[in-house]
């Protein structure tokens, strides 16, 4: 614990010094944070004062194993004290490791990896290598990349256009990288096509895609990127018919297929990479998060043998270089991370405490006409809030509900953040049921407190 | 040390499953698989197969303190074990404390640090900062980034486009608003500067006249590197960045530098810009900031700057989940203050003095050598096939690789191309280290000039 003292130093140093996400300085200052978060393990995390919190959103959704497992930190500690670092066009004995294994649990043929830092980085190589794919086969004119609109794939230049939201501030950013194509989400809660029921919902935005292609001409289409289950939406899950179509069409088309399973994979939806719920085999596939639990900065892009293979032979290569690439000690910490989500069984324990979560939040659902929906897959879940169930109306932002439970889960000593209507929920793989009645119970009475001030009927 | 047999099994892996970079994997499999590097301490790396090999690149020119110093591998641990990992929002001791030492190391009122995980991220974020700056103050029409040809800021999408590398038509199209300067390379002068001051002058000058040719009102800010490795450690003239500075606030434009390989010491000061008492708006750290022990870097900004985004509904929106990670953080913090005990800025001042006189004496010895230059432990040699003209070598001959294959037959990994040699060895580097490296570049010089028609 850190002495209220040095807390307090270290607080006003935070507030000259450090540039945050999401949070602003000056309000931060009035409202005595920022906290510091000092000492972490399994899903629970304590602060500077000696408080503890249970982190609902596993750091971003990205914190699978847990915290404070002590074995990741010795094997990046053995690495570190061997060998610290080396540029990757000789390697290093974990980056190698850390390749095979991931061929080995990857889909299909994906087999060729490209290991950087960060989800956004393993977006950017996927982009350039389906840009790079068809220029070197002759196909000159093929750049254009179709995202869906509420998805998100990164903060760069790159990505950061993928997907989006309107309230997403990216207008600071104009203008748009040239050749982006936005196809419609494939949320059955509120789709954009007007679909009925999840599959009629699947079908139009699978169709959306194809009809793109056709509009934009397949010739000036390079990729077609996406994430199976996408967070942003509040772990919107597409009806079956949606993959196995998108893979269709983009064969139809000669378009490279991405999977971004930077969230989904490792666990999270309950199988070990999210693509595996529907079979579907994508050309790229790209990583981070919990490949190494974020205990380090480690990503990674990961593609077919046969795509790669278009990079082959003597002044072919792709030109791209990171300098942390392959980052030896990452990716030891990576493999024994990899190796306790197997041992422990984690993707089990996401399937089935994740079952039951969803269980639990959907006999919340009876309690508070609040809540307009519960959905997702594994550990990947989401509630979302409405005005009114039947026309699923959002609230005004006035009612800022967001700034209301987001005060009320700190008070119920949930790290739970929320920008929006739609809660996202993202806890570390190895949750116990009992943590998962912990929390439920806190977001009942978070709820019944909120209807309280709203004065929204209550169910029962 | 690997046996042969596992070593032989980890090549086939390699090549079956590692995309590298720059290598080829048809290519490396016929030249026997790739080198798998094991171990290392100071300047000294050792292979799988107990070779051992003086790194003279230092990594890409980032493992600033060398290798081998636990005390980093501890600091690591102990900040792993206690906490792995939390995202920002919230925040964790050893991330303020790191920002709170660059607040303090970093010149002028460069203050507030935004942590991410590499040198293209935080060129991506000074870029994105300088567009949004303009935007809240009003000034919504400035977009440009003008950067140098020939220089370098990074692999993704915003930044891959600046300095105009080659090889970028595999992703075209490019990013908007990219506005090319020329490089103030007093070697090879652009606009025909024959001395450093004439070079700087014209290459300052000509930034002012793009940013009056496109409108002020339409450019939002000038990224350059203090010293740009990527033109072989090319040094400015003295004019150079402070006319920069001055054209920058005449327009209100924002003056990025890009200390990524600059850093931590690489060129004798603990910043380039201090060369020239020079204060940026917004600097980019990378590399040497964690002797690449682990990924970290930083977009720092003046107070100034940093400001306009001060106020509830008025953040910079931007979010990664590995910026400011703790444990890179606390390995940064140990890494910066060996090398502040150690005096590496001073040593990299000293030895680069030493190594810099030493390859102006090997330029007596070779024809190749055109040019000797560079600042600290970022230096650089300029090869050409006719001292006079200071034509280069045709690529028909293959001058890089040749000359690459003799310098690891020294024991050296550097890497040389068909334009030149770039030094960036651990700043731990001492004078009888130096006498090794310049005695193989000798060498191997000495033969490729053997195997190469007279110029």
């Amino acid at each position: 614990m850190v002495s209220t003292l040095d807390a307090e130093a270290l607080r006003q140093s935070s507030l000259r010094y450090l540039w945050m996400h999401n949070r602003d300085w000056t309000q931060m200052a009035e409202e005595g944070d920022p906290v510091f978060i000092v000492d972490g393990h399994g899903v629970r995390v304590t602060d500077s004062e000696g408080n503890t919190w249970i982190d609902v959103n596993g750091g971003y959704n990205s914190v699978n194993v847990g915290y404070g497992r002590e074995e990741i930190a010795e094997a990046a500690y053995e690495q570190m004290v061997k060998l610290p670092y080396f540029p990757n066009g000789t390697t290093t004995i974990p980056t190698i490791k850390l390749a095979e294994k991931l061929a080995e649990i990857t889909p299909g043929s994906l087999s060729r990896v490209f290991a950087v830092s960060g989800g956004s980085e393993a977006n950017e190589t996927a982009l350039k290598i389906a840009r790079a794919y068809h220029k070197r086969r002759g196909d000159q004119g093929r750049y254009k990349i179709i995202s869906r609109r509420g998805s998100y794939h990164g903060t760069t230049a790159g990505v950061l256009w993928l997907g989006g939201t309107p309230s997403a501030g990216r207008d600071d950013f104009e203008p748009m990288y040239p050749g982006m194509v936005h196809a419609p989400q494939p949320n059955p809660y509120r789709c954009e096509l007007g679909g009925e029921t999840p599959s009629e919902c699947a079908v139009r935005c699978a169709q959306a895609v194809e009809d793109l292609i056709t509009f934009h001409g397949p010739d000036t289409v390079a990729a077609v990127i996406a994430e199976p289950i996408a967070m942003p939406q509040g772990a919107a899950v597409p009806g079956d018919e949606y993959w196995p179509m998108l893979r269709q069409i983009c064969d139809r088309y000669g378009v490279l297929l991405i999977a971004d399973e930077v969230i989904c994979g490792f666990g999270r939806t309950g199988k070990m990479f999210a693509i595996e719920h529907w079979d579907v085999e994508p050309d790229i596939m790209t990583v981070a998060k919990g490949i190494v639990s974020s205990y380090l900065p480690l990503a990674a892009t990961i593609v077919k043998q046969e795509i790669a293979d278009a990079f082959a032979g003597e002044n072919n290569q792709l030109r791209h270089v990171l300098t942390f690439s392959g980052h030896p000690v990452s990716a030891a910490a990576a493999l024994k991370n990899i190796e306790i989500i197997e041992d422990e069984k984690m993707v089990e324990n996401s399937a089935e405490v994740g079952a039951y979560f969803k269980e639990a939040l959907e006999g919340l659902k009876l309690d508070h006409a609040l809540i307009g929906d519960v959905r997702g897959l594994g550990l990947l879940m989401a509630v979302e809030l409405v005005a009114d169930r039947d026309t699923k109306a959002r609230f005004e932002p006035e009612a800022k509900i967001p700034d209301r439970l987001n005060e009320k889960f700190r008070k119920h000593g949930l790290i739970f953040r929320v920008n929006s209507e739609v809660l996202n929920i993202g806890p570390p793989l190895c949750i116990t049921r009992e943590e998962v009645d912990e929390i439920v119970h806190a977001l009942d009475l978070s709820l019944w407190e909120l209807e309280g001030e709203l004065g929204v009927a209550q169910l029962t | 040390m690997t046996t042969t047999q596992e070593t032989e099994a980890l090549r086939r892996s390699a090549l079956e499953h590692v995309w590298m970079h720059n290598r080829d994997w048809t290519q490396m499999a016929e030249e026997g698989g790739p080198t798998i590097i094991v171990e290392g301490k100071g300047i000294r790396v050792t292979d799988s197969e107990g070779k051992s090999w003086i790194d003279v690149n230092g990594g890409y020119s980032s493992v600033n303190i060398g290798y081998g110093r636990t005390e980093i591998a501890e600091a690591a641990r102990e900040q792993m074990r206690k906490l792995a990992y939390f995202p920002q929002g919230t925040t964790t001791e050893p991330l303020v404390r790191f920002v709170e030492k660059i607040g303090q190391i970093a010149p002028g009122s460069l203050e507030r640090t935004w942590p991410v995980t590499g040198g293209s991220e935080a060129n991506e974020t000074a870029i994105k900062i300088a567009r949004a700056y303009h935007k809240r103050r009003g000034d919504p029409g400035r977009y440009k980034i003008i950067s140098r040809k020939g220089s370098y800021h990074g692999a993704t999408g915003g930044v891959m486009w600046l300095g105009g590398a080659t090889g970028l038509a595999d992703y075209e199209p490019a990013y908007p608003g990219m506005v090319y300067a020329p490089q103030p390379n007093p070697y090879r002068c652009e606009l025909g500067g024959e001395t450093p001051s004439e070079c700087a002058v014209r290459c300052a000058q000509a930034i002012e006249d793009l940013i009056l040719f496109h409108g002020p009102s339409t450019v939002a800010a000038v990224i350059a590197e203090p010293v740009s490795s990527s033109a072989t450690a090319a040094v400015p003239g003295d004019e150079y960045w402070p006319m920069l500075r001055q054209i920058c606030d005449r327009h209100g434009v924002i003056l990025i530098a890009d200390e990524v390989i600059c850093g931590f010491g690489r060129t004798g000061k603990m910043f380039a810009m201090e060369h020239w008492d020079v204060v940026p708006d917004i600097m980019t750290i990378a590399k040497g900031v964690v002797s690449s022990y682990l990924p970290i870097a930083a977009t720092v900004a003046t107070a100034e700057v940093a400001d306009v985004f001060g106020g509830k509904d008025n953040i910079f929106r931007q979010a990664l989940t590995f910026g400011g990670h703790p444990v890179a953080a606390a390995a940064a913090l140990k890494n910066i203050e060996l090398m502040e005990e150690e005096g590496l800025v001073q040593n990299s001042a000293e030895v680069g003095g030493y190594f810099l006189e030493q390859l102006h004496q090997l330029k007596d010895d070779h024809e190749s050598i055109g040019d000797v230059r560079g600042l600290g432990l970022l230096l650089g040699i300029d090869l050409v096939a006719n001292r006079d003209t200071k034509e280069r070598y045709p690529t028909e001959l293959h001058l890089g690789e040749r000359l690459s294959e003799k310098l690891r037959e020294q024991g050296l990994i550097l890497r040389a191309t068909d334009r030149g040699i770039g030094f960036g060895p651990p700043l731990c580097i001492t004078r009888s280290e130096v006498d090794e490296i310049v005695a193989g570049v000798d060498r191997a010089l000495g033969s490729v000039e053997a195997q190469l028609p007279s110029a």
